[in-house]
């Protein structure tokens, strides 16, 4: 993909209104879109001209969004949102399981998802696919699933996070030992949010170090004055 | 199904083996013992050596005036005569003691318990000489003397068996007839009395038989072996039996908690495999039945929202203004539809238990609430708190107690504290609260108790609802509180016993 190309965006789902409504919200924010009516649809799109992103429904005839996501996700590419009427936490994470790279839920705001495939493209551009893909990440004895976005501490004690502390944790997790500026970890983790400031970050950094302070072998997260922050550890998929 | 209903033995079947094995083993281990070891020795002695004995001893006696002292015979002088029964074998001793010591007939009592004139048999088996020999020897030697001898009345009281005269005896004689010679009684547990010189009376009774200990001790031995054969019998019975009713109930649990876990396995006793097919079958039963509400609630959700997104998109061709009052109403919609499914499949059991810092996770449902623009504090008299719980339903939960104090109260003053063994959420509004009389039946579903006041205001009346059952089934509660100002909702869950750190 040439670097100032449009992102072309493939949408797939069974509902007629849905896909064509969602081509514009793409097209109108700077996207190329595409639209598949089914998996095997979409699968014959890959392959003729490809994709730099699919929007999958979970329900459609014939072979359903689950399994078309796992069959993509084992490939590497391109990246998946799952959008689906299912909007359950236990739907999201066997959503984000099978290895799709985000999860909305129908009705969702069309300019919010939109917002969300810029983060997994950017995402997908920056991170090694492999560790894109891998569901859990260990560091300092913490484990962080991904999918169920839940962290379990040395102890082996499950320590919830908050939407935002855990999408900084995962921009950390997965960019270690390199500084990231307030700019990028509010790029990183707070893509949806127009009114975050950088103050924003330090409180969420600050709330993040409290809830790994447990590891007990300094800190993970270390200041670089008048840079940004910097991760430590370095974390193993797994 | 009622092809494996013919395998395995009914319960009664079971306990009536147990009764029969348990007697074929007592029987068994009783008989091996008293076959294997030696018979009981003999409790006899011969008149002639107690006749010798007693004479004896009272000439002793009439010396000294006490009893004398000896282990084969107990001794004791007493004011009158033993109460003394009649015994015609017992005449001819009594006269020879009244002959020797010189004494009228009735100043002399005997009594025994076993009084005989015939012969006394022995069996000696082989295998036992030892034990055998020495009391053969005991017996026969005695025997054989008097026969060679051929003087019944030997003056001299015959000393102890020590000089073991072996007559004839091999080390392992085959079976040895030894007839008591003639002018000698056999007597066993006999009383002899007779009167001293100074009027009191010289009693001596048969003394304790060494010879028995060993008797004794194979007494205790079968009744120990016995006991021990039967605790072993007994407990392997009731394992065999208690196992698979633990493995049964153990998988009922399991079934009635997730009846997508594994069948019961049908085993052990008839009664036992009926109802291990019972439950299967009403597990399938129930797995067809959650797949059909899952389906169900799934087709649901998707022709309720699939419009609604086609409607959300439709509203992005609207001017703005109109727009995000299309895009709120559809977002009131939604959130009651997700209320409505949430509440049908909601299954309070099926999320995993994990130990997890309630802390930290009431922490995340405050801040994500707060970040949503909400008024939501949190105050935590503790740093860390570890419950086992299941994440999911737990955050709901508290999300959904959040919700309301939100929506009613205005904002939501979050405390935890911990009491004893469990853990205390105390979630405080700024509204006016729920009337005394109301308390409970808001947690019924689909109650609410303010009703629609149009504006923003809104829901199922099922977070609660919902709430309640999440902490029940975590063996807490939420309760609606008495409180000076606003609204108070307690939530209870109970704390794991603190493990110490696990590194």
């Amino acid at each position: 993909m040439p670097p100032d190309a449009p992102p072309r965006v493939l949408i797939v789902d069974d509902d007629a209104t849905i896909r064509e409504g969602l081509a514009e919200v793409f097209e109108r924010s700077g996207f190329a879109a595409a639209c598949a009516p089914n998996a095997a649809a979409m699968d014959k799109i890959l392959a003729e001209r490809g994709a730099d992103l699919v929007i999958l429904d979970l329900m459609m005839p014939g072979e359903d969004g689950l399994s078309a996501a796992r069959r993509l996700a084992g490939r590497g590419w391109p990246p998946v949102i799952m959008l689906s009427a299912l909007g359950d936490d236990a739907d999201r994470i066997v959503g984000l399981e099978v290895g799709a790279d985000d999860y909305m839920a129908k009705p969702c705001n069309p300019r919010e998802l939109v917002a969300r495939a810029r983060a997994v493209l950017r995402r997908a551009r920056e991170i090694d696919p492999v560790a894109a893909r891998a569901e859990t990440m260990r560091f300092a004895g913490f484990r962080l699933d991904l999918a169920r976005r839940e962290l379990t501490d040395p102890d082996g004690v499950l320590v919830s996070l908050s939407t935002g502390e855990f999408r900084l944790l995962r921009a950390f997790v997965e960019r270690p030992q390199r500084v990231l500026t307030r700019e990028q970890l509010l790029d990183l983790a707070f893509a949806n949010d127009t009114d975050v400031f950088d103050r924003a970050v330090d409180v969420q950094v600050s709330r993040l170090r409290k809830k790994l302070e447990r590891a007990g072998e300094g800190e993970l997260i270390r200041t670089v004055r008048g840079e940004g922050y910097l991760f430590t550890a370095k974390p193993t998929p797994g | 199904m009622s092809a494996k209903r013919s395998r395995g033995l009914p319960i009664a079947a079971h306990l009536a083996l147990l009764v029969a094995l348990v007697f074929a083993t007592a029987f068994a281990v009783t008989l091996t013992i008293i076959l294997a070891l030696p018979p009981r020795p003999p409790d006899v002695m011969r008149s002639d050596q107690i006749v010798s004995d007693f004479v004896t001893g009272y000439r002793a006696a009439a010396e000294t005036g006490r009893a004398p002292r000896s282990t084969r015979m107990r001794w004791a002088v007493r004011t009158g005569p033993p109460p003394v029964a009649s015994l015609s074998a017992a005449a001819p001793v009594k006269a020879e003691i009244a002959q020797r010591l010189n004494l009228p007939p009735d100043k002399v009592a005997l009594t025994g318990d076993f009084v005989r004139r015939d012969t006394l048999v022995f069996r000696v088996q082989r295998g036992h000489a030892e034990h055998i020999r020495q009391m053969e020897v005991h017996v026969a030697t005695h025997i054989t003397r008097e026969k060679t001898a051929g003087a019944p009345d030997a003056p001299t009281p015959p000393a102890p068996p020590s000089p073991p005269v072996v007559v004839g005896a091999p080390p392992e004689p085959p079976v040895v007839f030894a007839p008591a010679p003639p002018n000698v009684t056999l007597l066993s547990g006999f009383t002899l009395a007779a009167e001293l010189p100074n009027g009191r009376w010289l009693v001596m009774r048969q003394g304790r038989n060494d010879e028995e200990w060993g008797w004794i001790l194979r007494a205790a031995l079968i009744v120990g072996a016995t006991l021990l054969a039967l605790t072993a019998l007994a407990l392997w019975f009731a394992r065999r039996l208690a196992r698979p009713i633990q493995t049964f109930a153990a998988a009922v649990q399991a079934v009635g908690v997730d009846p997508k876990s594994g069948a019961v396995a049908e085993e052990g006793p008839r009664e036992l495999r009926n109802a291990a097919g019972a439950v299967n079958a009403m597990a399938a039963r129930l797995r067809a039945l959650v797949a059909d509400r899952t389906q169900t609630l799934a087709t649901v959700a998707h022709d309720m929202r699939t419009p609604l997104m086609r409607l959300r998109l439709a509203a992005e061709r609207s001017p703005p203004d109109q727009r995000e009052r299309i895009a709120k109403e559809i977002a009131e919609m939604e959130a009651l539809i997700a209320s409505f499914i949430a509440f049908a499949r909601d299954d309070p059991t099926s999320e995993k238990r994990v130990r997890l810092d309630l802390v930290a996770l009431l922490q995340s449902v405050a801040d994500d609430q707060a970040e949503a623009g909400r008024d939501v504090r949190l105050s935590s008299a503790e740093s860390r708190l570890v419950i086992v719980g299941q994440p999911l339903g737990l955050k709901r939960l508290f999300t959904n107690l959040i919700d309301n104090a939100v929506k009613y109260g205005a904002r939501a003053d979050v405390a935890l504290r911990r009491d004893g063994a469990e853990a205390v959420i105390d979630i405080l509004d700024g509204g006016p609260g729920v009337p005394a009389g109301k308390r409970e039946e808001v947690f019924k579903p689909f109650v609410r108790l303010h009703e629609h006041h149009g504006d923003g205001v809104s829901g199922a009346g099922l977070g609660l609802t919902a709430a309640r059952s999440i902490a029940r089934a975590h063996g807490g509660d939420v309760t609606i509180e008495e409180t000076q100002q606003g609204g108070l909702v307690r939530v209870r869950l109970p704390i794991e016993e603190p493990i110490p750190a696990a590194r």
